[in-house]
Order: structure tokens, then sequence, then C-alpha cells
């Protein structure tokens, strides 16, 4: 049968194409058409379980929204499909949190041929809802081996059992996850991180339709098979480049508190490059993209585009990873001599010119604790070129080099043009401001990424972008001494004993003085990396639109209207 | 002429089998694997996906797994569907077979970029928009290459010479990178008669057809041109022109049909490149075929989107230069295969 299907599609659709062919449906102007956090690449996946993409993320967020969510335009936590979410601690240190979900929650699908989004009923035509069930079975499937999802290890510290679970020693009776009633459930978690709620409500976590799953397998994704219950239904799926993902309202989402009802009536992600998808702004056919990087400055000093920019804060830092226990790098002098001597405002604002910030720390300001140029003036690498040139000299001499130029230096990245252009400008830099003769080393994505997890290159190019909103997600889980990520081997018991105990303090500001003290430990007394910039990022929208600044990399579109 | 085909398609499996194997080969010798990512996976992680594609076994059973997955035929109950068994021929069988029983035969595998989806969904979903593009380019290349060739040889050293040489001049020196863009840009944003991107309509087809069949023109219409100004010098041309045929006559049914065989030589490769998707052109003009998966599968190490996509186009190239030979006996009588 597939065969017949597979030959005659492509026999008839030539046939078709070359006739005239089905016309697309003209856009309504009830349609927002975007590109923002896409690329030229079909979507991998809107199974919130499996998803590990920004991409991904921006879609499923409309359709399975958490438990909890972080708000766009803040950044802060806030409840999701669930009323209440209710930590009970235990005497051992752990903590039973109890979440109550919404009631009355529907499990809905687009039928295609009616054109309306309709509710998913059992075998008998009773209507599903979201229950306790199905956010149960959410969390067990993401953690269970046998479904091998990418981004389960975030789940792993928060809930009991988990870590065992997830390697296959134990089977899923011993996680920590219990239905109570029909809408509440309870996660057992082994310590009183304050951020747990945060992590119960990333896309891995979420709810899915277990009647789907079982129905479809791996095609229960398709518009045809899909059940979801957030405030959008899918509506259709192009597979490919310049293929697109459409989503309708969703006329039995009645509104939680933080997730409004949509007043767009279909918003369209297509998969574009970015001078395509500005081409397609231009022609007007697209409503909001992600400006292209070299067109920013001809954005800004065009009179009606610079009026529809918008620049805002991307949740990333990007640095320089130094491999901290082989030579030369293992010398802390020499890691301070680099880091000091790199002038990153100038980067910033004359090189790149992208709205890129000047990162003095690794953890983002913004995120729930970190701390912040306003509340940490003094805090964070400087270019600083006497104190550099100073910290290398102890270092040639305790390296017993005779002369700068003697070092032997590699910068490795993975190579695209900004990562290219940011290496040599920093080589110049470390030549003009040290004498030292730096090797930039430019490697194919994937083997960059590999090489760096096995064998870190000496100087390494690294981005990190948050998970969840809050600095534990940088320094806990990277830089502590015994973290997967942390890739320049980096270890510090003052600054073990520092991230671990404020993941488990709740008091905000008391947080944020430990992990600045954390942030002076692992940037200026170790270097043990040097961090250079935050990441911002570049929209384009249409003046007919009303949207929420995002904060949070992810748009919420069922907050944004059109003004008429 | 019938022993010829047969005699070609078994070296077609046995091309395929050395395809397959250098392709495996240097693809599993290549550094990095389809996890590696910029926020490193655990290895607890790394070892469930491993172990979800079989990726921890020996090499050599990995290789034969894949293959047998392609070309062993297996029966057995209707599944429910998974990316990892997706058959491109699925039918279900009489009841003699027992109950519920399917004919399954040729799975390419899982894509692991896109969890849950299949090699044979890419072949499914986009190699037929691939396609469509690919004949449509072709058909351009061709209705451009061949008139200008021919117009350039008949009028050898005179404008119409030196005018379709120009053109063609154009379409081999300016690359598709360039000329998709600036048209793109000209047709459709700033005369917004075109659409920019996009797939579905005859108009989404003009810009991204024109522009990889003219490239391809070019080398068309510069062949045609020198392989017509040779057999105008032939000696049965001279024959013909003396026994009074008619010089339109001369050309038709003399000149043209002998003058095509080297053009028909590069149309079988030419044919399996454009028909099999083009990497730039796709992306420029958001055409969701499957040209970019060439490109993206490897440089995310999907290992069977790289296999699947790599046999598609090597079968397509065989079975298209079994088609110019065969095109070769019916324009040159003298040559036989058999």
């Amino acid at each position: 049968m597939k065969l017949t299907r597979f030959a005659a599609a492509g026999l008839m659709s030539a046939a078709l194409a070359l006739m005239g062919g089905v016309a697309l449906a003209q856009d309504a102007p009830s349609v927002l058409v975007t590109t923002i956090n896409m690329t030229a690449d079909d979507i991998p996946t809107i199974d919130p379980t499996l998803s590990e993409t920004v991409t991904s993320v921006d879609v499923l967020n409309h359709l399975f929204p958490g438990v909890t969510m972080s708000d766009v335009a803040t950044g802060e936590l806030e409840l999701g499909i669930a009323t209440a979410i209710t930590p009970t601690p235990n005497d051992d240190g752990s903590v039973l949190y109890t979440i109550d979900l919404l009631e009355g929650v529907a499990w809905v699908r687009y039928n295609a041929e009616s054109g309306a989004v309709e509710q998913v009923t059992d075998a008998d035509g009773n209507p599903l809802f979201v229950t306790a069930a199905d956010a149960v079975y959410g969390m067990t499937r993401a953690l269970d081996p046998a479904t091998a999802a990418p981004y389960s290890y975030v789940l792993l510290p928060f809930v009991t059992g988990a870590p065992e679970f997830n390697a296959g020693e134990a089977d899923a009776s011993t996680l920590g996850v219990s239905i109570v009633d029909e809408n509440t459930y309870t996660i057992l978690a082994p310590d009183s991180a304050a951020f747990a709620p945060a992590v119960f409500g990333l896309w891995m976590a979420r709810p899915v339709p277990q009647i789907a799953i079982d129905a479809f397998g791996d095609s229960w994704t398709d518009p045809a098979n899909i059940a979801t219950y957030g405030p959008y239904a899918l509506k259709e799926w192009v597979r490919g480049t310049g293929g697109s993902i459409s989503v309708v309202v969703n006329p039995f989402w009645a509104g939680a508190e933080n997730i409004p009802a949509a007043t767009i009536e279909e918003v369209q992600w297509r998969f574009l490059d970015q001078p395509q998808a500005f081409a397609e702004y231009e022609a007007g056919n697209i409503q909001a993209i992600d400006v292209p990087v070299d067109q920013v400055p001809r954005v800004q000093a065009d009179p009606v585009l610079s009026a529809e920019y918008y620049r805002g804060v991307e949740p990333c830092t990007y640095y320089l990873g130094f491999d901290n226990t082989e030579a030369p790098t293992d010398n802390v002098h020499l890691r301070r001599a680099l880091s000091y001597s790199i002038d990153r405002v100038a980067i910033a604002d004359n090189v790149l010119q992208i709205g890129w910030i000047a990162a003095g720390w690794f953890s983002r300001p913004g995120l729930n604790a970190a701390p912040t140029p306003e509340l940490n003036p003094d805090l964070g690498v400087t270019f600083d070129l006497e104190f550099a040139q100073a910290e290398l000299a102890i270092a040639l001499e305790e390296l017993g080099i005779a002369n700068a130029a003697d070092l032997s230096l590699t910068y490795s990245y993975n190579d695209t043009a900004r990562n290219a252009l940011i290496a040599q400008v920093i080589q110049q830099q470390w030549t003009e401001n040290l004498g030292v003769t730096v090797a930039v080393n430019p490697m194919e994505g994937s083997t960059y990424f590999s090489t760096i997890s096995e064998e870190h290159p000496g100087i390494a190019r690294v981005g990190w972008c948050k998970d969840y909103n809050d600095a534990s997600n940088f320094l806990y889980d990277v830089m502590y001494s015994q973290s997967s990520q942390n890739d320049v081997n980096f270890s510090n018991a003052e600054f073990d004993e520092l991230v671990s105990q404020a993941r488990l303090m709740t008091d905000t500001e008391e947080r944020r003085a430990l992990y600045a003290r954390a942030e002076e430990i692992l940037n200026e007394e170790e270097a043990a990396i040097a961090p250079l910039f935050w990441y911002a990022v570049n929209s384009l929208i249409k003046p007919n639109l009303e949207y929420v600044p995002s904060v949070v990399t992810n748009q919420a579109y069922n907050e944004w209207s059109f003004s008429g | 002429m019938t022993k010829f085909i047969l005699r070609r398609l078994l070296w077609m499996i046995l091309v395929m089998f050395v395809v397959s194997v250098i392709t495996f080969g240097l693809m599993r010798a290549v550094p990095g694997g389809p996890f590696s990512r910029e926020k490193p996976l655990p290895q607890a992680t790394l070892d469930a996906l491993n172990a979800k594609y079989r990726l921890d076994e020996p090499l050599i059973v990995q290789y034969l797994v894949y293959m047998g997955d392609i070309v062993v035929p297996r029966i057995g109950p209707q599944t429910v569907p998974s990316a990892d068994e997706d058959y491109l021929i699925e039918f279900q069988l009489p009841a003699i077979f027992g109950e519920n029983q399917s004919f399954k035969w040729v799975n390419f595998g899982p894509t692991y970029s896109a969890r849950g989806r299949s090699v044979n969904d890419i072949f499914r979903e986009n190699m037929p928009v691939s396609a469509q593009l690919g004949v449509a380019a072709f058909l351009v290349a061709v209705s451009i290459g061949i008139p200008l060739g021919v117009a350039a040889a008949l009028n050898r050293n005179k404008w119409q010479d030196f005018g379709a040489m120009g053109v063609s001049i154009i379409g081999v020196s300016v690359p598709v990178i360039i000329s998709a863009p600036v048209l793109q840009y000209l047709v459709g944003v700033q005369w917004r008669i075109l659409p920019v991107t996009g797939w579905g309509t005859l108009n989404h087809l003009i810009l991204p057809a024109f522009t990889l069949g003219f490239a391809s023109s070019a080398l068309i219409a510069r062949l045609m041109r020198a392989s017509l100004l040779q057999v105008m010098n032939e000696d049965y041309i001279r024959t013909a022109r003396a026994k009074g045929v008619a010089e339109s006559g001369v050309i038709t049914f003399h000149a043209l049909k002998n003058g095509l065989l080297p053009v028909v030589t590069v149309l079988g490769p030419l044919f399996a490149a454009l028909v099999t998707g083009t990497f730039v052109v796709e992306t420029v003009f958001g055409v969701p075929g499957i040209g970019r998966y060439f490109v993206t599968a490897v440089q995310g190490r999907d290992y069977p989107v790289v296999m699947g996509t790599i046999l598609l186009y090597a079968g397509v190239l065989v079975i298209s230069n079994l088609l110019v030979d065969v095109v070769y006996a019916w324009l040159d009588p003298r040559i036989r295969f058999d």
C-alpha cells in the first residue's frame, strides 16, 4: 500500500504542480506568521517528552503548557495549569510537593474535515480531560530509560528515585511521583531546592496523552492523531525546509490565571533561514522575525524598520572554557592574564554590534538570584591590562618559559561566522596586549561538541542557555565539580560548598550574595572560564501587532493581538 | 537489449552495495556523533540513546542490521507506527498466512534528528517535492539549453552565436547561491510578481525551477553547440545535402539526432542531481524538499539519513545512466549493447 502511495504521490504531485496545483489557503488577517526562534530546518519534534530545542519548545508551550511557566515579560515563575503547588518538608530533608491541576482542561484535536477543534473522547464517547494520571504518565515517560528522552537528566536531581529509574536500576514504582486523586498528584523531591517547581513545569515533565501515544506510537504528534490541551491546537505541519507548523485557537481552553486564552486566531511558524525570513518580512508575508545579524545596523538606520525593531534579552552566556587540569592552562595566573586582557566592551560595541553585553561573570543577570551589575557593581572580570600583564609575568616564571611568544596555545571553536569573528579579534587582542601567539582552530560542529566533552582542547568557546530561570542552572548545573557539564574540570571546595548551599536556600537576596561570591571565585580568583558576552535577541515585529517582549527566549503568542 | 538491461540491473546491486559500504565506513570514521550537543548529554542519557538506536553494537552488526532492514522482506503482524519499523512497502496478506499478517519490506530506519520520524517519511513527504522541482528544472534546462546551442551552432560566429554563448557564460559563471537570492529579491520583494518562498502552487515553482534550470542550461547549450558543429562537418551531412534534402531536414533528421549524443550523456547525471534535491535552491526559496537533508544529516551525524539519501542518489544516478544508454541505442542504431 505504502509503495503505491509513495509512487502515486510523486507522479500525481508532479502532474498537479505542472497543471497549476492546489492553491495554498490565503492568509487571513487573523493569522500571525512568525519565524522568531525558528531555523531553516524542520522542528525535530513537538513531543514534549522528547524535545530539546528552542524551536520545539516554542511551539509546544502553546499546546502543552506546564504546571508552572516562566512569565515571558519578567521571567518570574508563575502557576501554569496547576492551581496550587504546596511543599511539605519532611524530617529527612526531602520535600513532598502536592500539585493541584486546573479542572476541566479538555484534551482536544483539530478536525481537518470540519475545520474545527474538537474534544478527544474515550472509546465510549466521553470527553477526556487532563488529569493527574496524565501528568504522572508524562513524568514517568520522560524518565523511562526506554524512552531515551534527551532532556530527562534535568529532572533527575528533583525527583526521588529518578536517577535509579532513569539508569535502568529500578522500576517505575520506586519513582517519587504518585496520583492522589483525579486532579492532584505529588512529587517527592530529595532535597529542598526552592526552584523545584520551575523544573516540574519544564517541557519534558508535561502531561501527555497516553491514549494517543498507545494508539499511534511515534506518529502520535501528527495533526490527525495528536491530543493537546493548551490555548492553541495543532492544525497542520508541513515538514522540511520552508515548511511550517500551524496552530489554531483552542475554544475549549477557558484560560488559566497566567495563561490567557488566545485572541489571534491562528499562528504559523515557518522554517526559513534568516535572510529569507527578512525578505518575506519586507514583502509583508511574515509579521515577526529575528533580524539577520548582518542587517541589524541597516534596520537601526532605516526610519520604517527601526520603529518595528525590538532588542531584548536572551538568557545565555558566551564564554571561553580553559582546561583547568592540563598545562599550560592549568596555571591560574595564565588564565587570569588571558581573561583580563580581553576588551569585551570593544568587541561587543564595535565588532559585533548586535546588542550583546560584555559579561563579567557566568550566570546571566535576570536569572532568579543571579548577581546583577546594579546590585553587584564591583563584581566580575573587566579589561585590566596592567593586572593581566603582571599575571602573565608570574605565569611565565612558574611555567619556566622565558618569552610570552613561546607559549603554545590553541583557541578552538565550532565554525560559524560569528565564532570565527570573535576568535580572530581575541587572538589579535592577546597578541597586542600580552605578546602571546594563539592559534585558532575552527572545527565542524558535531566534532567540536564531542571533542570538548571528551578531551578539552585548552581554550574552547562555549555557550550556555538557561533550562529553568535560576542561577543554579548555571553555577551548580555546569560548574559544580561533579557536574556532567563541567567540561573545564573546574574544582574548588569553597565554590562547591557555596553553590550547594545556595541551591537549598529560599531567600533570594541571601542566595544572590552566595552566588556573587561563587562568581568571584569562578571568574576572578580561579579564572576557570573567561565569561565574554550575555546574548541579546534582535526582532522585527509589524506595527499592527501588540506583543509582549520576551526575556525568556520563548514567546507566548496567546498574549499577542492584532491592534486593528 | 533485455539482456543488457538485466545485466546492468545486476551491476546496480553491486554498485549500491559498494556505495553503502563506503558511505557507512566513511560516516562512522568521522569524529562526533548524532548526540554530540553544545550542552553535552550525561553518560546515562547517551547510553540510553545509543541502546535505543543500537549504536552500542559492533559496527559490522550495525551495518548488517541496517542493510537487513532494507533488503530482507518480512512477514509479521501490523504494529503501532514506529520510526524504527517503518516499511516503504507494507500490505495486508491473505488469511492463509495467518490472522492479521502483513508483508513488510524496505525499512531505511529512523532519523535521529527528528524523534519519531523515519527516513521513509522523508522519502514520502520531501522527496516528491524535490522530484517535482527537479523535473521542472530539467525541462527548463533542456528547453533553454538545446535551442540556444543549436542557434549558436547554426549561426557560428554571428551575433546569435555570441548572444547565446554570452547567456550561457552567465549561466555557468554565476552560481545559484548568487542568482537565487538576487532573483528572489527582485521578483519577490521588489516587484512582488512571484512568491518569495514556499511551495504548493505553480507560482511557487517558477523561480526555483528557473534558477536551477538556467544554471544547468548553460552547460547543455555549450555542449550542444560544440557537438552540432562537429556533426555538421561529417560526410553524411554532405551526402544528405547532395541528395537534395532540404536544409531544415538535414538539421532535424541528420545533424540534430547525432549531435544530441554527448548532450544525452550529461543529461543522465544532471537529471539525477536535479530530482534528488539541491541544498541552496531549496533553502533560499523555502522549498520543503530532500536536498537540505543531504547536508544537515552529515552535519548532525544522522547516520540513517546519510545512508538513505546517498543510496537514493546512487540509485537514481544508476537508473538515469541506464536510461541514457537506452536512449543512445535509439539515437544511434549502430550502438548495440548485446
